[in-house]
């Protein structure tokens, strides 16, 4: 059992930091998922051999700079409503509980991944981020990247290239070393693999039934950010998607046939949000695809290895990512209309958080679109807490009910 | 197949109760859900068993409502909104949608060739519920079952508040100000309306079919109007439309028998 004091973790004006053999685990270690709470050890090991960190938030974050510069890129946004009372003391309450919470972890030093950053990462995204980054700023070595909110004209594409130049430099400049050319082509590579091998993995349950349920894929796409070294991540998700197909050829059936295939789109998701997949699958439904942020949204795409300059190659590939700060957000429409057919979905829920507009606003657009592809739609809002648990399960339950 | 089909619609207020077989209804029951759901399920089940002689291998059981997952002794578990409409459509069956206002929550359904194909809900706030009329009928001092008494349409002074806790403030304002409880109670009734209205604009309603007005509140006649003068669809109930939820509980539990 390891020791439970964080507090040991916070650095005292003018006090020298703590050598890492002496740093244990924070009080909330048992609170998260087993990748994230395996990663916690990892990490430190890390830091413990000298590696630098570079915590992201997004998924525009280009992690094949972090790569490129022998660190390790780690994803930081929150799940848990541990702290947003504390966030509250400086964040207003009518804020989106991501934003929140995420803060939240940075300021109380709950956060072990926050707490080892050497550098972190943020775009100016959605107005709760690029502000609360502001806020982190102050405590925390903070990177802001300019993101466009076009996908297409010329000005943008120049002005996010620039952005993902000036993201190079800093990385270089914070962990004092020098990207080469081969560097950043050897972690467009890999990054490549690893999103081939996640489309591989997730289009498994492109299946009917589906060879696995929606919170084991969860799991492994939420868990991967928590596994730090390339080459073992890739290995392990193979090994994965080779014992599902061995399953597969035995006969084994996970899922039920009769299981109503679901898809989940909207904010990210994952920690307590999985309510909403435990709603689903407790009530005759089955999650065969997130078009999340922790999902298929930011893995399709591939960055072009062919391109003469790479960093033009990273940039043109990260600005089409489909979140909703885009405006227009075609890309997310596009994806979504391909999903639901190559995933054979009977009905697409819209998971969105409390008070996240850009998302809260797109509902109309996406349940328009859905109904285009006559593909029954719900869209649900809920927060970081679980006082709605019983209303999310009536909810989905009977729109899972009314699918035909 | 077993003979006898009861349905359990176990609410936040008031747990009601019909018993079946397929050529139709053959009692009700209600009674207060109590702080044990299971206890008042229970006590239906067995008066409604001994009203009719009914042993219990000859009754299929269904529950419904924010009590059913506390009953184990149930057959079948299915939402109250797939039950509402099952049970709206077999007390009228033309209609086009549902409203449902029930203690803490209303719902809107919208119903295509008697399946229901889309539906709001209300969430985590008590504005247009019966909560919201419990509270007001409390400060006015207006039994629960009289409202249409003490309500005067014409005269409605407004409540902005939708929140129930700012509302009881604002209608504690307006008797300060000596307006008649009758006037209060029908912006009572109209601020339930406009809660309705949001939602029921939500959906695609068209001008030549009727809404069945369902749940407790459907036993107030003017609340009914005030919601049809609201949204400008035609609003209608029928003395079971309380019972709408049980009903459509014992519907399914005859549908899922039958396959």
């Amino acid at each position: 059992m390891m020791e439970v004091s964080f507090a040991i973790f916070r650095k005292q004006e003018g006090e020298e930091r703590l050598s890492m053999s002496e740093l244990s685990l924070p009080s909330q270690f048992e609170s998260f998922g087993d990748a994230r709470k395996q990663g916690f050890i990892a990490v430190k090991n890390l830091k413990e051999q000298g590696k630098k960190v570079a915590g992201v938030f997004c998924t525009y974050a280009p992690q094949e700079l972090i790569l490129a510069a022998g660190a390790v890129p780690i994803g930081l946004c929150a799940f848990s409503d541990e702290t947003i009372p504390d966030a509250e003391k400086v964040l207003p309450r009518n804020l989106c509980p991501l934003v929140k919470s995420s803060y939240g972890f940075a300021i109380t030093e709950k956060c072990p991944y926050m707490y080892f950053s050497d550098l972190m990462i943020g775009e100016t995204t959605c107005d709760g981020k690029k502000k609360m980054y502001e806020l982190l700023g102050k405590i925390k070595n903070m990177h802001v990247m300019q993101l466009p909110q076009n996908q297409t004209d010329e000005i943008s594409k120049e002005l996010w290239y620039q952005e993902v130049l000036r993201l190079k430099a800093r990385i270089e400049q914070d962990f004092g070393v020098t990207i080469t050319d081969e560097d950043i082509r050897a972690a467009i590579k890999t990054k490549n693999e690893e999103r081939k091998v996640l489309k591989e993995f997730y289009e498994l349950s492109k299946a009917c039934p589906p060879p696995i349920t929606g919170s084991e894929q969860l799991k492994v796409l939420y868990g991967s950010q928590f596994k730090f070294d390339q080459e073992t991540k890739i290995r392990e998700i193979r090994e994965i998607i080779e014992k599902i197909k061995a399953d597969q050829e035995k006969g084994v059936q996970n899922v039920s046939p009769s299981a109503k295939r679901i898809l989940i789109t909207g904010c990210p998701l994952a920690g307590v949000t999985e309510k909403v997949v435990k709603a689903i699958e407790e009530s005759g439904g089955v999650v065969v695809a997130y078009e999340n942020c922790i999902g298929i949204k930011p893995v399709e795409r591939l960055v072009d290895e062919t391109m003469d300059d790479p960093y033009r190659a990273i940039a043109d590939r990260y600005l089409q990512i489909g979140c909703s700060v885009m405006t227009p957000n075609n890309n997310r429409f596009e994806l979504l209309s391909r999903l639901v057919k190559e995933f054979k979905v009977d009905g697409v829920v819209e998971m969105t958080l409390q008070a996240c507009h850009t998302y809260n606003l797109e509902t109309a657009q996406i349940r328009e679109l859905m109904q285009k592809e006559d593909v029954p739609f719900i869209s649900i809002e809920t927060d970081y807490s679980t006082s709605d648990v019983a209303q999310l399960k009536t909810r989905l339950a009977a729109f899972i009910e009314m699918l035909p | 197949m077993k003979k006898y089909f009861l349905g359990i619609d176990s609410g936040s207020t008031l747990c009601k109760a019909v018993v079946m077989n397929t050529e139709g209804i053959l009692d009700t029951y209600a009674v207060k859900t109590g702080w044990n759901p299971y206890v008042s399920a229970r006590e239906s089940l067995e008066v409604l068993k001994k009203r009719n002689g009914l042993s219990d291998d000859e009754v299929c059981i269904a529950t419904t409502g924010y009590g059913r997952e506390a009953i184990d002794f149930a057959d079948y578990t299915v939402t109250e909104i797939t039950c509402h409409a099952y049970g709206g459509v077999y007390l009228m069956p033309d209609i086009q949608g549902i409203i449902d206002i029930g203690g803490q929550d209303s719902k809107v359904i919208q119903i295509q060739n008697g399946r229901p194909i889309n539906f709001l809900m209300n969430d985590k706030c008590a504005a247009g519920t019966g909560r919201f009329l419990k509270m007001a009928c409390d400060t006015l001092e207006i039994p629960l079952e009289s409202i249409d008494e003490f309500t005067h349409p014409q005269e409605a002074v407004s409540i902005n508040s939708m929140c129930t806790v700012f509302a009881e403030s604002e209608i504690i304002g307006l008797l300060a100000m000596q307006k008649d409880r009758s006037q209060i109670m029908a912006g009572v009734l109209q601020s339930i309306a406009r809660k309705i209205q949001q939602q029921a604009g939500k959906i695609d309603f068209i001008k030549d079919k009727p809404i069945l007005m369902t749940g407790g509140l459907s036993r107030s006649q003017k609340l009914i109007e005030t919601i049809a003068d609201f949204i400008g669809f035609e609003v209608k109930t029928c003395p079971q439309a309380l019972f709408a939820g049980a009903i459509g509980a014992c519907i399914h539990a005859m549908n899922k028998e039958k396959n």
